[in-house]
């Protein structure tokens, strides 16, 4: 997973239908020293993060757990899903 | 996934027989700071993105200029197959697709400082 910050949203009418019915995110990613490192990543949501909410990001089929947790859910188009919104860190 | 520009276009003969008749793109993902903030779709009034090129197949007829979303791994190879045929297993060796053309991108730049 990574961290980053919300920073937008992207829309898309031209698709797979496997997007279909998801909010997707801009998030920037943020190195080891908490700073934004340049990387852009498109993220699904189910969370309802708002631009300026810390997140985690997962990938993979962590990202599908996201969307639907189980084994039955590689028909999913989705490869990063907004894990969690970050309230702190120590 | 992530947002880029297609930039160009790849031939190859020699290859896997499962990715024949898939269309190969070169895309250039932005970095933060390549995106303007509150544009509409990245065009001539955005910078180019500078990030090191991806091959990525193409599902959906996107060409160079066009600002699009590809998806890695796994989610690649579901829209590809969505593609080929319906009901096709997503066995074919791609790791990267474009899944969508972008219309419009809303960021707040400020928001990742």
């Amino acid at each position: 997973m990574i961290r980053g910050t919300v920073v937008g949203q992207v829309w898309a009418t031209r698709k797979a239908r496997g997007l279909d019915g998801q909010t997707l995110l801009m998030i920037a990613a943020r190195d080891a020293d908490g700073n934004p490192s340049g990387r852009l990543v498109v993220a699904a949501d189910v969370l309802d993060a708002r631009v300026g909410d810390e997140v985690t990001v997962a990938f993979g089929s962590g990202a599908r757990n996201v969307l639907r947790p189980g084994a039955e859910n590689r028909d999913l188009l989705c490869d990063a899903a907004v894990a969690a919104i970050v309230e702190g860190e120590g | 996934m992530f947002l880029g520009r297609v930039t160009g276009t790849v031939w190859s003969t020699v290859k896997w027989p499962q990715a024949k008749g898939l269309k190969l793109l070169l895309v250039r993902p932005y970095r933060l700071g390549d995106v303007a903030p509150g544009q509409v779709r990245a065009g001539a009034e955005a910078s180019e993105p500078t990030d090191d090129l991806v091959v990525c197949a193409d599902t959906l007829d996107a060409g160079p200029g066009d600002d699009v979303l590809v998806a890695f791994g796994h989610a690649a190879r579901v829209a590809v197959s969505e593609k080929l045929a319906p009901g096709a297993k997503p066995d074919v060796p791609i790791d990267a697709a474009v899944v969508a053309v972008v219309d419009r991108v809303e960021i707040d730049r400020e928001a990742g400082r």
